[in-house]
C-alpha cells in the first residue's frame, strides 16, 4: 500500500494505494488520525484500493467515529469497485458519506 | 538461575582486587578470566550490573563507578547502578550529553586525565553533588558494534590520581563482558517475558473456549466450529435453548486480531447470552447489545453479526444481520440462497435498528460463516469464496452436520498454507421434527 497526501477545497485528502490488509492499515490509521488530531476536515481517496480487509474499514471506522467526536468533517471519496464490494456487504455504505470526487463533496457541503 | 549454580568469586580474587600491590600479567589474566566467567552465568539484569560495578570498582581501584545504559529509543544516557560516595542512580543525560554521551556517540574509549580542561565534561553533576572530579575512564558498552550505554570510572585512588593506558585496555577488557552479560539478562528477560504473555495468551484462549457452547445433545438443530488462526480469535458464536423451548443463535467475527479483538468478543458474547434470555426480538436484541458496547469501544473496532431466534412449534427462524457475510441456506431441492446484511456492524453507531429476516423452515440448512472461511486461500492463493463453499457442502451430502463442517474445516485448512484469519462455521437444521 502507498499513500499520498494532498489538501484541496479546505479538505486534506489521503489517497490509499494498492492493497489494505493487516500489514499497511496501521500506516493508513496513523496517517488518518494525525490529520484528524490536527484539526483538519478529511477525505480518504479510495480510487485505487485494489483490496481492504476488516483491519482496512476499522482504520476508516475509527477515523469517521473520531472525527464525529471532534466536529470534524469526514468521508470516502472515488470509492473503487472493490472497496465498494466490502463496504456494501457489510452495510457500512449507509454508514460513511461517500462522494465521486472532491467537486461533488463540495457541492453536498453547500 | 539456582544461587548455587553460580560460580563464587573466590577469596584469592577478592584480595588480589583490594590490595594496592602491582599485579603480574598473568594475575591479571586470572582475575578477568574469573570476573568474565562470572558474568557469563548472571541471567539477573539487576543482579548482574549491581555485580558489575562492584568488580569494576575494586579491580580498576576507582574512587567511583557507574554505569549508563541508553534508553528511550537511544535518546537518553540513564544511571543503571553506581559506586562511590555520591549515588547518582537513575540520573538521565541525553545520549550525547558530558563524556559519557561521547564515549556512546563516538563508540570509543575516552580518557581525561584533567576535566577541567575537557570541554564535554558535564559540570552540573559535581555542581549538584558536591564531588570533585579529577579525571574519568568512561568506555563503552559494546555488542556486536552496537553501543548499548557506557561504563564511567572516576579518580583513580593509587598513584596520582589518574588513569593510564593499563586501565584503558583492562576497562575496555572488563566492559566488552559487561556488555554481553548485560545483553544475556536481558535476553533472558525478554524470554521470561515471552513465556509469560504465551501464557496469558493460553489461559485467554481458555476463556474464550469456555465461552462457546459445547452440545450435550447430537440431535440439537444447531452446530457451530471454531478454529482461531492466533492463540485467541475474533469470532464467535453461540446457540442454546430457551425455556419457552425457542433456540437462540449467533455467529459474529470481531474486527481486527489478537487481545483488543478477543476482550471485545468476550463481552459481546457475554451481553447477547444473558439479553437473548428476555429479548426474542432478534433486531431488538441487537439494537440494545450495540448501545451497550457503542459507550465503551474504540479504536474503530466493530462486529459484524447475526444473531437470531429459531422457533420450532411455529417452523420458522428469524434473524438479523447486522454487516456479517450473508448466511447461505441451502433448500431442500439444492438452491442456494444468501441472507444479505440489511444494516451496518454493532459499534459503529448508537441507536441503530437492525431489520429483521424471517426464514420459513422447510427443510435443508442454514449456513453461517465468518470471512476467514470464504477468503482462506488455495495452493494457488485464490480465495475459496461463496462459490467455493457451496462446492464443498454439496461435496458432503448425506453426513451429519458435525461431519459436515469437518470436512469443510479440512479442506480449508491446507496444512502447507498458513491460516490468516478466524474460521468459524455454524449450521442451523432447518428440518421440523
Amino acid at each position: 500500500m502507498n499513500i499520498n497526501t494532498r489538501e484541496e477545497g479546505g479538505y486534506a485528502i489521503i489517497e490509499l494505494i494498492g492493497e489494505v490488509d493487516l500489514s499497511c492499515s496501521p500506516v493508513a490509521r496513523k496517517q488518518i488520525l494525525a490529520c484528524l488530531k490536527a484539526k483538519q476536515d478529511l477525505l480518504v481517496d479510495l480510487s485505487a484500493v485494489t483490496y481492504i480487509d476488516s483491519s482496512g474499514v476499522a482504520s476508516l471506522v475509527e477515523g469517521y467515529q473520531t472525527a464525529k467526536k471532534q466536529n470534524l468533517k469526514f468521508g470516502l471519496i472515488g470509492v473503487s469497485d472493490s472497496a465498494m464490494s466490502v463496504l456494501q456487504l457489510a452495510r457500512l455504505d449507509k454508514v460513511f458519506p461517500i462522494h465521486a470526487n472532491v467537486e461533488e463533496r463540495l457541492r453536498a457541503d453547500g | 538461575m539456582c544461587e548455587e549454580n553460580k560460580p563464587l568469586m573466590t577469596g584469592n580474587v577478592r584480595n588480589l582486587f583490594t590490595d594496592n600491590t602491582e599485579h603480574t600479567l598473568e594475575e591479571q589474566l586470572a582475575q578477568l578470566a574469573e570476573i568474565t566467567q562470572y558474568f557469563a552465568t548472571s541471567l539477573n539484569i539487576e543482579e548482574t550490573l549491581q555485580n558489575a560495578i562492584e568488580q569494576f570498582l575494586l579491580y580498576m581501584g576507582a574512587e567511583a563507578a557507574s554505569i549508563f545504559l541508553l534508553e528511550n529509543d537511544d535518546r537518553d544516557l540513564v544511571c543503571r547502578e553506581c559506586a562511590g560516595p555520591v549515588n547518582i542512580l537513575g540520573l538521565r543525560l541525553r545520549s550525547n550529553e558530558g563524556i559519557v554521551g561521547k564515549t556512546v556517540m563516538t563508540k570509543t574509549c575516552q580518557m581525561v586525565r584533567d576535566v577541567t580542561k575537557d570541554p564535554d565534561f558535564a559540570r552540573s553533576v559535581d555542581k549538584n553533588t558536591g564531588f570533585i572530579t579529577k579525571s574519568i575512564l568512561c568506555t563503552p558498552l559494546l555488542i556486536q558494534g552496537r553501543c548499548i550505554g557506557a561504563l564511567e570510572l572516576i579518580n583513580k585512588k593509587s598513584g596520582k590520581g589518574l588513569f593510564d593506558d593499563q586501565d584503558k585496555h583492562l576497562s575496555m577488557a572488563l566492559a566488552s563482558a559487561a556488555a554481553l552479560a548485560i545483553h544475556n539478562a536481558r535476553m533472558a528477560d525478554a524470554l521470561v517475558e515471552q513465556e509469560r504473555m504465551r501464557k496469558e495468551l493460553e489461559l485467554a484462549r481458555e476463556i474464550q473456549l469456555s465461552l462457546l457452547p459445547v452440545p450435550s445433545d447430537t440431535r440439537f438443530p444447531v452446530t457451530g466450529m471454531n478454529v482461531p488462526a492466533l492463540e485467541v480469535s475474533g469470532d464467535f458464536y453461540d446457540f442454546f435453548r430457551l425455556d419457552d423451548g425457542t433456540i437462540y443463535f449467533n455467529l459474529a467475527d470481531v474486527s481486527g486480531k489478537g487481545m483488543n479483538s478477543a476482550l471485545l468478543m468476550a463481552k459481546a458474547s457475554s451481553l447477547l447470552h444473558h439479553l437473548a434470555k428476555s429479548i426474542n426480538d432478534p433486531g431488538e436484541l441487537l439494537t440494545r447489545v450495540n448501545d451497550e458496547l457503542c459507550e465503551t469501544v474504540s479504536h474503530g473496532m466493530f462486529i459484524t453479526i447475526v444473531s437470531g431466534f429459531i422457533d420450532l412449534s411455529k417452523g420458522f427462524i428469524t434473524l438479523s444481520n447486522a454487516g456479517h457475510q450473508p448466511p447461505l441456506y441451502h433448500h431442500r431441492n439444492g438452491r442456494f440462497e444468501e441472507i444479505p446484511a440489511q444494516a451496518p456492524p454493532l459499534c459503529i453507531l448508537p441507536s441503530m435498528q437492525f431489520p429483521v429476516t424471517i426464514i420459513p423452515m422447510k427443510g435443508g440448512s442454514l449456513y453461517l460463516f465468518t470471512d476467514g472461511v470464504t477468503e482462506s486461500l488455495d495452493e494457488n492463493n485464490q480465495p475459496l469464496d461463496i462459490s467455493g463453499l457451496v462446492k464443498l457442502i454439496q461435496s458432503n451430502p448425506r453426513v451429519t452436520a458435525a461431519k459436515r463442517l469437518e470436512n469443510i474445516i479440512a479442506e480449508i485448512r491446507k496444512p502447507n498454507i498458513n491460516q490468516r484469519d478466524d474460521i468459524t462455521l455454524m449450521v442451523i437444521d432447518c428440518r421440523l421434527k
